[in-house]
């Protein structure tokens, strides 16, 4: 599988088109399948979307493919572009230009069938606060066309499923946030749909809820679901999704596996500093130094990119001493995704 | 179709559960129909006084007075005639508060307006206006009718040939009524009082018009329903701001079944609402609205019409707060404008003009329309059409303004 790195219209930090080795799909089912067969068969195809909001252009050719079991992921900060791409994949938001397709059908916001098999779980709970968890599920299983037995006993073995069975009769404005947040997801789930779309599933929620959230969509995955899932949490990426978009101002800046993503970054060790002080000059005096091929300061601190980090840090700490920052504390992680995305667009993935 | 009546299923159970549609729809206009009960006597209830007679006379015209001019109110149900036997009686009556007023007809009464000699009958009055402006009214209508004889008697002898001295005199020396035999002057007296050859039939549609009753009754309801029916046109309203729309419109249903899913609420809502207002009015303040079926299909339309506008004027909103408060406004100036408040028959000639702009106006029409007996299909299919077209004009641009704005936020 291709690693594409797409040039932006404005480079904050000097990349590299860089191509590498098709790297085998985590899914053994997918591994032997041809590049071509895997988008014939795709769950969703979608190519060249764009959305733009008055001079804002909030979706700019953004274009992928989801087989069926598989989890891909849009990484990206917020306002990068995510939650339109998905409202166009959904049907909710008339695109300027692009096209979707699931199972191979077309889809626009004037199809009522192709809607149908896709499972969409919005941002925002989407879930009325003065209905039972039960009638939420009934409800919205009636407009996806379930009715009578099928519908009860669908709605039992969701209840079961996200572990609401105990208070299904209950208004779901006594919930908790993370049992709302399981509802949510159940609704979405009511139908069995092909494609599951999962739009910043755990944004708000308890650890404990998120990593059942987390071990739900592992689950559906494995089941042959094909999941578009939108983060900013590096963590869920990387432990989630088969492939990862990396999502920034409206374009896909680089596609692929953890992995291949990873290896776009060469090797480079990410640095954080917590420092006070001048922060700037730090930022500046550290970008001086060779090895350190990005300095991006923030509140509290500094986030850097360097090569071979540890023989590096000495004479890092020193430059940043004597620009007038007062280093609190030092961590150097692995390259990772978050690194990926400094590495790209030269920002942090954070909010 | 079928999601917008699931939809709107969803929507009633809501508002059944948060008392909304009991309040709205129950409760308020039947509270509304309570408090215009104590302010609108029923029509059953109708005015009614009794006054104290002394005849003083027992002559022709005092009979005439008392027995016919006065026994018309007691025949109609209006007052009683308690005779008494001195005006002293008659006072205390009056100051007592006994009856609601006393007439004196004085000795000498008859003879009086027979010899053309002024005389005159004594109302008696105290904390009864109303009864005092009635039997005050009553004398001077029969006064005037006296005076119209009385006119016509000597014009008769005037100009009779012979009349004068057939009757052994001239009109000028000893005067007509000298000359004029009993029986003459009754006959005389019979044609003028008799109703003339030619009469009124008065069939303009001012005639149309319901009782004070059906007026308040059907102003009221036609009102409130704006108000009643603004929750479903505001679902799609608070679907966005719960979040729940998205989800909606991601379903395999048409963008317009969610629309049409709040409207059909709406319209469940008006209908339960405007069955409370005609029940309850017509068991508390006697309105009378007509035929049940033709009112029941009088009701449909006023809803459709009132569900057409909400839906409309609330695609002119981006919140909830927002879009309520546009639906008042917009309710108020109909109301006004329609003559909900005042008559358009009080009303000036504008105002009936411009009242037809209205879904009020025509509601009230239609409802002046029921009142008249044998009322048919055909009398109010004007005012049902023209309301039936008022909401689906209204609400089709409601529905367009509304899809436009979901498929491309």
């Amino acid at each position: 599988m291709a690693v594409r790195s797409v040039p932006q219209p404005r480079e904050p930090v000097p990349t590299q088109d860089v191509t590498v080795p098709p790297a085998p799909p985590a899914r053994q089912t997918r591994s032997s399948e041809p590049a071509a067969d895997a988008a014939a068969t795709a769950v969703l195809a979608c190519s060249g979307l764009r959305k733009r909001f008055g001079e804002r252009m909030a979706v700019d050719g953004v274009g992928f493919t989801i087989a069926p079991g598989e989890t891909y992921g849009l990484l990206g900060p917020n306002g990068a572009g995510k939650t339109t791409t998905i409202s166009m994949v959904c049907g909710l938001l008339v695109r300027d230009g692009g096209e979707v397709f699931v199972q191979g059908r077309p889809l626009d916001p004037a199809t009522t069938d192709v809607k149908g098999l896709i499972g969409y779980v919005p941002q925002d709970l989407a879930i009325y606060p003065d209905l039972s968890a039960r009638e939420n599920l009934a409800f919205f299983g009636r407009l996806y066309g379930m009715s009578g037995r099928a519908l009860r006993q669908r709605v039992d073995e969701l209840l079961a499923v996200v572990e609401l069975a105990d208070r299904a009769g209950e208004r779901t404005e006594h919930y908790s946030g993370g049992m709302k947040r399981r509802l949510n997801i159940a609704i979405g789930l009511l139908h069995r749909p092909r494609l599951l779309v999962l739009d910043e599933p755990t944004v708000g929620v308890d650890p404990q809820s998120r990593n059942a959230i987390l071990s739900s969509v592992e689950t559906l995955s494995a089941e042959g679901m094909g999941i578009l899932y939108t983060t900013h949490y590096m963590e869920e990426a990387e432990r989630l999704c088969d492939r990862v978009g990396i999502i920034d101002e409206g374009r896909i800046r680089a596609e692929g596996t953890r992995r291949d993503l990873v290896a776009l970054v060469g090797g480079r060790d990410r640095v954080s500093l917590a420092a006070s002080g001048d922060i700037r000059a730090a930022a500046m005096a550290a970008r001086a130094i060779r090895g350190v091929e990005d300095a991006t300061p923030r509140e509290g601190g500094l986030d850097l990119l360097v090569v071979e980090a540890r023989s590096l840090l000495p004479r890092l700490l020193e430059a940043v001493g004597d620009a007038g920052a007062s280093v609190r504390s030092v961590e150097v992680v692995e390259p990772d995704l978050e690194a990926v995305f400094l590495h790209l667009t030269g920002k942090a993935l954070r909010d | 179709m079928a999601a917008a009546f699931v939809i709107a299923a969803r929507i009633l159970r809501q508002r059944l559960r948060d008392r909304s549609a009991l309040i709205f729809a129950v409760l308020t206009p039947l509270g509304l129909a309570v408090a215009f009960s104590a302010l609108v006597a029923p029509a059953q209830t109708s005015y009614h006084t009794s006054y104290a007679v002394y005849d003083g006379d027992h002559g022709a015209f005092s009979r005439v007075l008392l027995d016919e001019v006065f026994g018309h109110l007691v025949t109609g149900g209006v007052a009683d005639l308690v005779p008494v036997s001195s005006e002293a009686a008659a006072r205390e009556e009056v100051g007592a508060a006994e009856v609601g007023a006393g007439i004196v007809v004085p000795a000498g009464f008859s003879t009086a307006i027979a010899a053309g000699t002024p005389t005159s009958v004594t109302i008696l009055g105290r904390d009864a206006p109303s009864a005092l402006q009635i039997a005050r009214s009553t004398v001077q209508r029969f006064a005037s009718s006296v005076g119209a004889t009385q006119l016509t008697i000597a014009t008769t002898l005037a100009t009779a040939p012979g009349a004068a001295s057939g009757a052994g005199g001239t009109a000028g020396q000893a005067g007509p009524r000298a000359t004029l035999d009993p029986a003459t002057l009754d006959g005389i007296t019979a044609s003028v009082l008799a109703p003339g050859p030619v009469s009124v039939v008065d069939e303009s549609a001012d005639r149309r018009q319901a009782t004070t009753q059906s007026f308040y009754a059907a102003s009221m309801a036609i009102m409130f329903l704006f108000f009643a029916t603004q929750y479903g046109a505001l679902s799609l309203l608070a679907e966005r701001r719960g979040g729940t729309l998205a989800r909606l419109l991601a379903a395999p249903i048409r963008p317009a079944s969610v629309i049409l899913g709040g409207a059909l609420a709406a319209v469940g809502l008006g209908l339960v609402t405007m069955t409370v207002m005609v029940v309850a009015t017509t068991v508390l303040i006697g309105a009378n609205w007509g035929p049940p079926p033709l009112v029941a299909l009088l009701v449909v339309a006023a809803v459709l019409a009132a569900v057409g506008v909400s839906t409309l004027v609330s695609t002119f909103a981006k919140t909830e707060e927002q879009a309520g408060g546009w639906n008042v406004i917009v309710a108020m100036t109909l109301a006004v404008l329609g003559g909900t408040f005042i008559p358009l028959a009080q009303g000036p000639e504008l105002l009936a003009r411009l009242s037809l702009i209205t879904p009020h106006a025509w509601f009230l029409r239609a409802v002046d329309d029921l009142s008249v007996p044998g009322v048919g299909l055909a009398d109010i299919a004007p005012s049902v059409a023209i309301l039936v077209a008022m909401g689906l004009l209204t609400g089709g641009l409601g529905l367009l303004r509304s899809r436009a704005t979901l498929v491309s936020r």
